[in-house]
């Protein structure tokens, strides 16, 4: 009885079946994507050398070359809308990761009290971004919301409200992302807590470390793995944030909680200036290869290190 | 031991002051939907206690077509979820257990694929569509859901598979079984909690998309969420219609959620977790 590794020897000139199967298992989502991401992303591309308006009744769309590119790194607006997309991004992913291993260390334990606890936290996470958004416009607005009213009880000035005052705005923003999303990396980090041998802790007391130095130096390097993939998905859909905003600044007051991702929908589906908003969702894009490019570097080391699959 | 009960005590308080931050936001959205207009927005707000009622409900779903609003939520998550675990979880094998480089690293592209931001792809996408006509279509929205949430099954069921012992695979091979056989067969079966926890991920993202309904529905085919923010526009009783919605349009998926908890981290930390 031949392995099917033998079978190959015999055969060379035949596919490996095992390579085989597994080209036919990739090929439909492999082509899926291509056909279905690709093809708007070259057709942004070509839209994005063109001065192209949806309004235009003519539908004439003159050539440009890197016009709107040069316009967009000359319009302030931009420039300050990509501000606000770094400072959110880093704000929401790092208070978030900070808190949820917080979190997750402080509700670690087994009683049916913490284990309730955490079930009822993760709830946020699987209400849309759009309810959320609403749900807090309403809690913090002057007049109305609740949050405002407990504020102003304690003599503190909420002015036109947290997410209407200009140099409050973008944290309040991330205060709704955070209230949101901690709770997954809460989890997150928690599996990985519980996956660490508890022997390495007792070896350390025993060594006379504190608690602090225990969790820096031990737990925290063994933690790594888990907090490279929090740190990865919040990135991924922090750059993404367009629900909340929609919904509670619309990118104002000003353009101070304007992010790149809102901005681009509103000059192309506001001011309908399709060939502009392309060529800003290609910097977008080309930032976001950029981050991309550096945290898959880190993967492939990660993955190299932990002994490669 | 004192000290040890006294930080006890400590934790379960500090984890009660967290749990109230989390959890107060979607108790006053949920009260906000029983309640009369008089005490909506009534300060201080009234959080117990008062005079509770149904007709948030009976104005919003009084509202025609909401039902079919529903339907067509339904019809969409549906068909995402389907597509992209059935997509997702065939490549994702492939990722795990390829011995092809090109196979292997095509788990980047679907990672890179990941970060692209939602309007980068639906302006032009948009423009397609229109010029298609498709625009206004289940498709329309229901293939640029898949196109997400696919890749990221594929991420999440190649961590999974990798994590997964082969000597069984190995062993059905042994017996004369086909690569994809072995597969259907051994692997799919224990890989059922990675499934899960795909299709948890997939209800969510796509039961709650608001971004591309918003632009690639036409009146009729409409979702919940978009139905949620009309209520801003209807009449005096928006806030109070618009959470009764929103309850309506929570409820399934915090249910699922509850009852599925523990598949949230399947997938996600296996490969980089031993558990």
């Amino acid at each position: 009885m031949a392995a099917p590794g033998q079978m190959r020897v015999v055969k060379k000139r035949r596919p490996d079946p095992r390579n085989v199967t597994h080209l036919v298992m990739l090929a439909p989502v492999l082509i899926f994507v291509l056909v279905i991401a690709l093809a708007p992303l070259v057709f942004s591309f070509v839209i994005s050398l063109t001065d192209y308006r949806l309004t235009d009744p003519t539908q004439a769309r003159p050539f440009v070359g890197l016009g709107n590119y040069i316009k967009a790194f000359q319009d302030k607006t931009v420039v300050d809308t990509l501000l606000n997309t770094f400072l959110f991004v880093a704000g929401a992913v790092v208070s978030q990761v900070v808190l949820g291993l917080a979190l997750a260390v402080l509700m670690s334990g087994e009683t049916r009290f913490m284990r309730t606890l955490r079930s009822l936290i993760i709830l946020p996470l699987s209400l849309p971004p759009l309810v959320v958004g609403l749900t807090w416009r309403a809690l913090l607005n002057v007049q109305i919301g609740p949050i405002a009213f407990y504020l102003k009880q304690l003599g503190v000035d909420v002015g036109r409200g947290l997410l209407g005052e200009t140099h409050t705005a973008m944290l309040a923003v991330l205060l709704i992302d955070l209230w949101q999303w901690t709770p997954l990396l809460m989890i997150i980090f928690l599996a990985g807590i519980k996956s660490l041998p508890g022997e390495i802790h007792e070896a350390a007391f025993v060594d006379g470390a504190s608690r602090w130095q225990a969790f820096v130096q031990i737990t925290l390097p063994l933690l790594m793995p888990v907090l490279f993939i929090g740190v990865l998905l919040r990135t991924m859909n922090a750059f993404k944030i367009f629900d909340v905003i929609f919904v509670t600044t619309g990118g104002g007051p000003g353009n101070a909680t304007s992010v790149l991702n809102f901005h681009i929908y509103k000059v192309g589906l506001t001011f309908f200036d399709m060939g502009y908003a392309a060529a800003l969702a290609n910097i977008l894009l080309f930032m976001i290869g950029v981050c991309c490019a550096f945290y898959i570097l880190l993967l492939h080391r990660q993955q190299a290190r932990a002994g490669g699959t | 031991m004192p000290a040890r009960r006294a930080e006890n005590a400590v934790r379960n308080i500090a984890a009660l002051a967290v749990a109230a931050f989390f959890l107060l936001p979607m108790v006053w959205l949920f009260t906000t939907a029983f309640k009369l207009p008089r005490d909506i927005f009534n300060l201080p707000p009234v959080w117990l206690g008062f005079e509770a009622t149904l007709d948030n409900f009976g104005f919003a779903f009084g509202q025609t077509q909401v039902m079919r609003f529903v339907l067509n939520s339904i019809i969409i998550t549906l068909g995402t979820t389907l597509a992209s675990i059935v997509l997702g979880t065939l490549g994702g094998y492939a990722v795990a257990r390829s011995r092809l480089r090109f196979i292997s690293a095509s788990s980047y592209f679907f990672l890179v694929l990941l970060m692209v931001p939602p309007v980068a792809m639906l302006l032009p996408f948009y423009l397609l569509m229109r010029d298609f006509g498709l625009l206004g279509s289940y498709l329309a929205v229901i293939i640029l859901d898949t196109c997400y949430n696919a890749p990221f099954v594929v991420w999440m069921m190649s961590n999974y598979f990798r994590a997964l012992p082969t000597e069984m695979e190995e062993a059905s091979l042994v017996d004369g079984a086909t690569y994809m056989e072995s597969f259907l067969r051994v692997t799919l079966p224990v890989a059922v909690p990675g499934i899960i926890a795909s299709v948890l991920y997939c209800i969510i993202f796509s039961w709650n998309d608001f971004i591309f309904a918003l632009l690639l529905t036409s009146p009729a085919t409409k979702t919940v969420p978009l139905v949620i923010l009309g209520q801003l526009s209807t009449s005096q009783s928006a806030w109070g219609s618009l959470a009764a919605l929103s309850v309506f349009a929570v409820l399934p998926v915090l249910l699922i959620a509850l009852v599925l908890n523990r598949y949230f981290v399947q997938g996600l930390t296996a490969g980089a977790t031993k558990g």
